[in-house]
């Protein structure tokens, strides 16, 4: 379903991507991690293009991602993408917020997308806030929305960026329970993320990602209990020192 | 001191500085207008990532924003007059007033756009909305609320610069104290009274800017 062909990135001199090649399959749940600055979020970003890659090939649902002459506005609608600072529209409703997508890129009809919004807003648990503005949630409900309006354009992957990083310890379950959730419900899922309850949880596969490289990839019981790398054996004992 | 001020000839001299303030208002009103026009176009070319519009509506910002005023309605009153070019007084002055203030207005609508945080943009195009509508839907109802009270600045700045026009001899309100002191030789009465029509001007254009901002600009609630 998503395809990376020795992918390579650059920011001027810093190779942030070097030489991806991975493979992630429908139904599969992937979860990324590694040091900061080792290219997680560069990696998932390429998937629909927030940002670009100078070699390699990247194919979504046999889109190539990587042409420049691709249009992506459908494949786009096919992937929601949930950032670690949620990027609500503030000066919209939470109703407005889920729906802008669906009226506009999907031109549904506005009853059609009020109506599929409200069960997106029943599926993330805040069936009562159609109508608040984000300012006016927590941060928890405020990502819960983000994932709401991501699954609004009913998307076959999701991608997550640290959806957990920017919340307060008690929010954090709350999120959490709703991305496993989806994970029963059979979405491909690539999730950028350090909280190894869920991974455990849920993931099939653990990719740890280090200077730019994929160092090792495992089930998550592999990867946690028995690493391969000195590498991976370090990070996981920091994070779970911490 | 207060003996010596003229209420008398104020009276008499009315129907002329009415005339001037008119001018001046009708000036400013078209001079506004055209601005904020020129502004958003040039806005428009500069954030575009198309060098032949690019390059072109950054030159025509920095070389307005590096010069006086006063030497660019100069240069079109009697600079482009000697390279076969000849407009009258007043469009002259509208002219200048346009290309001055759209510079400005460009930079400010610029700054207003450039305040939307990124990550709402991102978040538009991962959810596959184009250009046209993030700038629709995301960038634009937030940049008009932070736009406005620069926006409202500029133009008051615009109406004071209309001086300026008095020295190509377009009949507005400085001019009209100019020749009531050349008349009379009373320029306390006359310039005391000027100022307080440009008052009577800025206050109108600040109940205008705070209406339109809470007409248009959507309040955060808390």
């Amino acid at each position: 379903m998503i395809e990376f062909k020795n992918v390579n990135k650059w920011f001027g001199k810093l190779h942030v991507l070097n030489n991806i090649n991975l493979k992630i399959s429908k139904g599969e749940v992937l979860v990324i991690c590694g040091p900061s600055g080792s290219g997680k979020s560069t990696l998932i970003r390429c998937i629909n293009r927030l940002e670009k890659i100078q070699d390699g090939e990247i194919i979504v649902n046999s889109s190539l991602v990587h042409k420049k002459s691709s249009n992506l506005t459908q494949l786009r609608g096919e992937i929601g993408f949930v950032f670690q600072q949620f990027h609500l529209y503030p000066h919209m409703t939470v109703l407005q917020n889920i729906m802008l997508a669906p009226v506009n890129v999907k031109k549904i009809s506005k009853k059609e997308a009020e109506k599929i919004s409200m069960k997106k807003l029943d599926q993330v648990g805040l069936t009562g806030k159609s109508g608040a503005y984000p300012a006016q949630l927590s941060g928890g409900q405020q990502q819960r929305v983000a994932i709401a309006r991501g699954l609004a354009m009913s998307p076959e992957i999701m991608l997550f960026d640290e959806p957990t990083s920017a919340l307060d310890p008690e929010m954090i379950g709350e999120v959490l329970d709703v991305m496993v959730n989806l994970v029963s419900e059979g979405m491909t899922m690539c999730v950028v993320t350090h909280e190894m309850g869920f991974a455990k949880k849920v993931a099939d596969r653990v990719l740890f990602m280090d200077e730019g490289m994929i160092v090792e990839t495992g089930t998550p019981d592999e990867f946690f209990d028995s690493p391969k790398t000195d590498r991976a054996a370090e990070f996981i004992s920091k994070i779970l020192t911490h | 001191m207060l003996d010596d001020f003229n209420f008398r000839v104020i009276m008499e001299y009315l129907p002329q500085f009415l005339i001037g303030l008119r001018s001046t208002f009708l000036i400013s009103i078209v001079s506004i207008a055209l601005a904020l026009a020129t502004g958003i176009i040039a806005c428009a070319c500069r954030i575009s990532g198309i060098k032949i519009i690019k390059y072109p509506a950054i030159a025509y910002i920095e070389i307005i924003r590096s010069t006086p005023l006063l030497v660019q309605i100069y240069f079109l009153y009697f600079g482009l007059p000697t390279l076969g070019l000849r407009i009258p007084e007043i469009q002259t002055g509208i002219i200048a007033l346009m290309l001055n203030s759209g510079a400005y207005i460009a930079e400010i609508i610029r700054a207003g756009i450039n305040s939307v945080d990124e990550g709402q943009l991102e978040a538009g195009i991962s959810s596959g909305l184009n250009y046209v509508q993030r700038m629709r839907f995301i960038i634009l109802p937030q940049a008009l609320g932070v736009t406005i009270p620069p926006l409202l600045g500029q133009n008051i700045v615009l109406v004071k610069d209309s001086a300026l026009l008095s020295l190509i001899s377009v009949m507005e309100l400085t001019r009209c104290g100019q020749t009531m002191t050349s008349e009379r030789f009373m320029p306390a009465e006359a310039f005391f009274t000027v100022a307080f029509f440009y008052m009577c001007i800025y206050f109108c254009l600040k109940a205008m800017a705070d209406w339109s901002q809470r007409k248009l600009i959507f309040r955060e609630a808390y």
